[in-house]
């Protein structure tokens, strides 16, 4: 019944429809935000794109623990198309982020440890990747990989908490805001709703490109492994 | 002991030691700007060195020379000690009294000059409910200026 061809196909759908949804929401029914007026609406990209990362990235650290527990083929080719989709998500993050930081701060970049991190992030990921296209041996490959998957991790949640544990510019979290033990996102309804929305439709966006991915890597494999048949 | 297992936790030592070793070294370099209390406990520390000092705009203390180019205000963190900072540029969109702001510069005496001026912006975000600027009095607002 839900064969992975037709949930491929309800998230591509889903998410082309959604990302256009929240799009004309976004621009044409917000209002605008008191302070910083227009440039407010790249949130609407900049903060989706971030959840996105943290959990492309988490579902890399899974499947790379699985991988070395239980040395199958596939959780490795989730991890890879897990890390493929994060990097691109990640890439988003820094450039929204530079983007909406002009207007606002005065700046595309500072050292301050919540880009710099986040660039380390990024940098760590494409090492990820010069590291499996360095090794020629499969499952050398998917074991190497896997460690440097989880180290990488370990990168987000230092991430997620540098705006409490260090001065930076960028300001600490607006949507996991906390008072006394509850959830208290700073924000207005009319401005918290469409950004819940816009993270949702990003996830299945991911989801999606997930799946397209690891699709195509087992595929991949699967041809290798026939073409090294043929040459024995 | 099975050798694995001794691998494993031996690389997640290893792991704790390189974590907690980084964060300690962030530490010290992540001060990424001071505040003017710990610049003016100790005004020779900072003499004539390039810094960043991050606080508030003091209310009503921004003064503008649109001929000179010369944006001068004190920044606080409690109101009452403040340093007078001057920077030649332009004011940023987002540069208001109340505003939390990052300046980039040496301390010239009592004065700071600043030759980089950065909005902090707070986390808090709110709408206008009275009269809801609309995209179209947006746009109208940035052509009449």
């Amino acid at each position: 019944m839900f064969s992975l061809k037709k949930t491929i196909l309800f998230l591509e759908w889903t998410s082309i429809l959604g990302l256009l949804v929240c799009g004309l929401w976004v621009f044409l029914k917000l209002p605008m935000e008191t302070s910083q007026g227009f440039p407010q609406k790249i949130m609407y990209l900049h903060v989706p794109s971030v959840i996105t990362t943290y959990l492309a990235f988490f579902v890399v650290f899974v499947y790379s623990i699985a991988y070395l527990w239980k040395r199958e083929l596939m959780f490795d080719q989730m991890a890879k198309a897990s890390a493929e989709v994060g990097l691109v998500f990640c890439a988003l993050v820094l450039v929204t982020g530079a983007i909406w930081g002009r207007p606002t701060w005065g700046t595309y970049w500072v050292w301050d440890a919540r880009l710099t991190t986040t660039l380390l992030l990024f940098l760590i990921f494409m090492g990820y990747f010069l590291l499996r296209m360095s090794v020629n041996d499969r499952d050398k490959e998917a074991r190497l990989a896997a460690v440097l998957g989880i180290i990488g991790f370990l990168d987000i949640p230092i991430i997620h908490k540098s705006v409490e544990w260090w001065r930076t510019l960028h300001q600490p979290s607006t949507l996991f805001k906390t008072d006394s033990g509850e959830a208290k996102p700073s924000m207005p309804p009319e401005l918290l709703y469409p950004l819940l929305a816009s993270i949702l439709i990003m996830l299945a966006f991911y989801l999606y490109l997930l799946l397209m991915r690891f699709e195509a890597e087992k595929r991949q494999d699967e041809l290798n492994q026939l073409l090294a048949e043929t040459q024995d | 002991m099975k050798t694995r297992t001794k691998f494993v936790i031996g690389g997640a030592v290893i792991i704790a030691v390189i974590t907690a070793l980084s964060i300690q070294s962030l530490q010290e370099m992540t001060v990424f700007f001071y505040t003017p209390q710990e610049v003016l406990a100790s005004p020779n520390e900072f003499e004539n060195k390039t810094i960043r000092i991050g606080a508030l705009v003091q209310k009503s203390s921004v003064e503008w020379d649109a001929q000179a180019i010369k944006l001068s205000f004190n920044i606080t963190e409690d109101g009452k000690k403040f340093i007078p900072v001057i920077y030649a540029g332009v004011k940023p969109d987002l540069f208001r009294e109340g505003q939390g702001v990052v300046v980039e510069g040496k301390m010239q005496g009592q004065h700071f000059e600043a030759r980089q001026l950065l909005v902090k912006h707070s986390e808090e975000y709110s709408v206008e409910t009275e009269h809801q600027k609309t995209k179209e009095e947006y746009y109208k607002s940035i052509q009449t200026n």
